[in-house]
């Protein structure tokens, strides 16, 4: 991975392929050219953040910013949110879980976890897209720290 | 052996009756008995009394005889006295023993003799004294000499023997008589009370019994009923779970078909933007002179297209509006009730309130009567139904007519409270009755806005807390919506 010329990838987990790819284009629209890794389930998510090992060492090294939806095939996004917060290599990547549950239980179980952000997906296009390409500018302003 | 009631009644009763006919027997027999005492001893007393009139006459009739010897003998007057004592008494103590023995015929005949005996002595004791008075004092020897008057005391003797053993004989049988009759009597009322014990032994028995049957009844009974009781839990718990469940499945269901949803729209306004674009370079070619392929493209772009984009939103912001619905019904559904203690009147007094306006409109009033006690419930809950009710009372009223909404709540028992809401606006058709708690389901003319959610979210609320709605309407005359709540919603075990 390049990480010289595009030192923050952007992790979208997202299983509605729509979805991501409105999300992409939004993000693109705010003037956000990183690299955005998709994974459309949680376990091909995992591999990636914490490699085959589960150990969490593959992600030594990378800048990440993770886009996490909560409702996904094989598991839920609350269980990945877990595991990067407790794991010390991806604890410090800000977590931004942009899902449809605007559940007042929910929302406060996620920050408990450890999320930075938490945003529901408004059903209004025009909502939905400003909020994408806000989240956009949010992103393309923000530091992120390296993983160790 | 099972005691029937009846069964019961008739042994207890039968059981004291002849207990009952036993101490009746007892005192019967003691009466009679009594009584036998009373003749025996009457008779013993009579019998006594006759040996004693013998003995005392027989000792008169010795002390005549005794008075005459020693007279006889020494011939001093002072040895006279007994003699003339016993002449003066003897004839009344005769009548004594003739009165006595005046009931006994068979002793009448002893007695005649006896008295001629003793008159014949009498007469020849007289003689001998009335001789030696006169100086024949040899005369008077001879007399006493001839042993006539021996002879006659022998036999007043016998005959006083005689009739004395009767006596005798008459007090000794009466005597065993009566111990006989004691004895009687102590074996009748051994066996009365013999007899008693035992029907009261019967008795207590079937009582007894009957108590132990009825014991046992009652622990089955209340074994039962503590059966009951879990079973009406279990089944509390599972509609709890169901209810639960469907709300969830309302809450996941909505969620999923939100996010299909989102694409939809968000592809939508991708493609509107496309068009935009097309749009734009239609604009720019000059529309004079092009092939009917270009013509069509432009009646598709300028036409077709916007109109399908719009049937397309206004569908999808729809579809978001009867979700959304379904979402809030589920969460209320899901929401934390907070029991707490809540004044109807206050609550119903802001509910009307807050539609004054509309209710001033409909030239009408909202009257409240609150006869119920204050109750243990979720405020914004209550809140929220009575606010529904009323708000459809005065949105449905009859126009032309003045509007009025009569709220009653009162005590329904000791353990719910009953809320009326009755107004008289357009009704409900009959048919209609069930469907209006429906989602999504209105009555009558649509001729106010809403989304037909408004009841079917009341009920849901009243179904948490533990309540219930129904509805009693006339069409063109009214609607009177009856709401039960428990007074307290913490005894509610379905609430969650």
């Amino acid at each position: 991975m390049n990480h010289d010329a595009k030192p923050v990838s952007i992790v979208m987990i997202e299983d509605d392929e729509g979805h991501a790819r409105l999300i992409e284009k939004n993000i693109r629209r705010a003037g956000v050219d990183n690299e955005i890794i998709p994974f459309a389930n949680g376990t091909e998510a995992l591999a990636y953040l914490f490699g085959t090992d589960g150990s969490g060492k593959a992600s030594c090294g990378r800048q990440l910013l993770i886009l996490l939806d909560l409702n996904l095939p094989d598991m839920t996004g609350v269980d990945i949110l877990e595991k990067l917060k407790s794991n010390p290599h991806t604890r410090r990547s800000p977590v931004v879980v942009l899902t449809t549950t605007d559940d007042a239980r929910e929302i406060q179980r996620c920050y408990d976890l450890g999320a930075n952000v938490y945003i529901t997906k408004p059903v209004n296009y025009e909502s939905f897209a400003n909020a994408i390409r806000q989240l956009g500018l949010f992103f393309a302003v923000v530091k992120i720290p390296e993983t160790e | 052996m099972p005691v029937s009631r009846i069964a019961f009644v008739r042994s207890t009763v039968l059981f004291l009756l002849l207990g009952l006919a036993a101490l009746l027997a007892i005192v019967g027999a003691m009466f009679w008995l009594v009584g036998q005492t009373q003749t025996y001893s009457d008779t013993v007393t009579n019998a006594r009394q006759q040996r004693a009139a013998l003995i005392d006459l027989r000792g008169v009739a010795q002390d005549a005889e005794t008075g005459q010897r020693g007279y006889l003998l020494t011939g001093n007057e002072d040895y006279l006295k007994p003699y003339l004592d016993a002449e003066a008494k003897l004839p009344a103590q005769l009548e004594r023993v003739r009165q006595l023995w005046a009931g006994e015929a068979q002793a009448q005949g002893p007695l005649e003799r006896l008295s001629t005996i003793l008159t014949g002595k009498m007469s020849e004791l007289r003689r001998t004294i009335d001789l030696d008075h006169a100086g024949r004092h040899d005369e008077a020897i001879a007399v006493v000499k001839t042993g006539l008057g021996r002879n006659l005391m022998d036999d007043a003797r016998d005959l006083f023997d005689q009739l004395i053993g009767v006596a005798e004989l008459r007090v000794s049988e009466t005597v065993e008589r009566q111990r006989l009759n004691i004895s009687y009597l102590r074996w009748i009322t051994l066996a009365s009370a013999l007899a008693i014990l035992l029907f009261m032994g019967g008795s207590v028995w079937t009582v007894l019994l009957y108590t132990r049957q009825l014991i046992r009844a009652e622990a089955e009974v209340t074994a039962l009923n503590a059966g009951l009781e879990e079973r009406v839990r279990e089944r509390t718990a599972d509609l709890a779970r169901a209810n639960e469940e469907i709300q969830r499945f309302a809450y996941i269901v909505t969620h999923d078909l939100r996010a299909p949803l989102v694409n939809i729209m968000g592809f939508t306004s991708e493609l509107e933007t496309s068009l935009t674009a097309i749009k734009a370079y239609i604009d720019a070619t000059d529309a004079a002179g092009e092939e009917p392929v270009a013509r069509q493209a432009r009646i598709a772009a300028k036409e077709d297209l916007p109109e399908a984009i719009g049937f397309i939103r206004s569908s999808t912001v729809k579809m978001d509006g009867l979700i959304n619905a379904i979402l809030k019904l589920s969460r209320e559904g899901r929401r934390t009730l907070k029991p707490e203690r809540i004044e109807l009147e206050p609550l119903l007094r802001s509910a009307a309130a807050n539609l004054h306006h509309q209710a001033m409109e409909a030239g009408g009033e909202i009257a409240i009567e609150v006869s119920a006690p204050p109750l243990v419930s979720d405020r914004l809950a209550l809140e929220h139904i009575f606010g529904n009710l009323l708000d459809n009372a005065v949105k449905y009223h009859q126009p032309g007519r003045p509007m009025k909404v009569r709220v009653r709540a009162s005590g329904q028992g000791g353990r719910r409270i009953a809320v009326e809401v009755q107004d008289n606006g357009r009704g409900i058709a009959a048919q209609d009755q069930e469907r209006v708690f429906d989602l999504f389901r209105r009555s009558g003319a649509q001729d106010q806005r809403g989304e037909g959610i408004g009841l079917a979210h009341v009920r849901v609320i009243l179904r948490n807390l533990g309540g219930e709605i129904t509805l009693k309407s006339e069409l063109g005359q009214g609607t009177t919506f009856t709401v039960s709540l428990p007074r307290d919603l913490r005894g509610f075990t379905g609430a969650i």
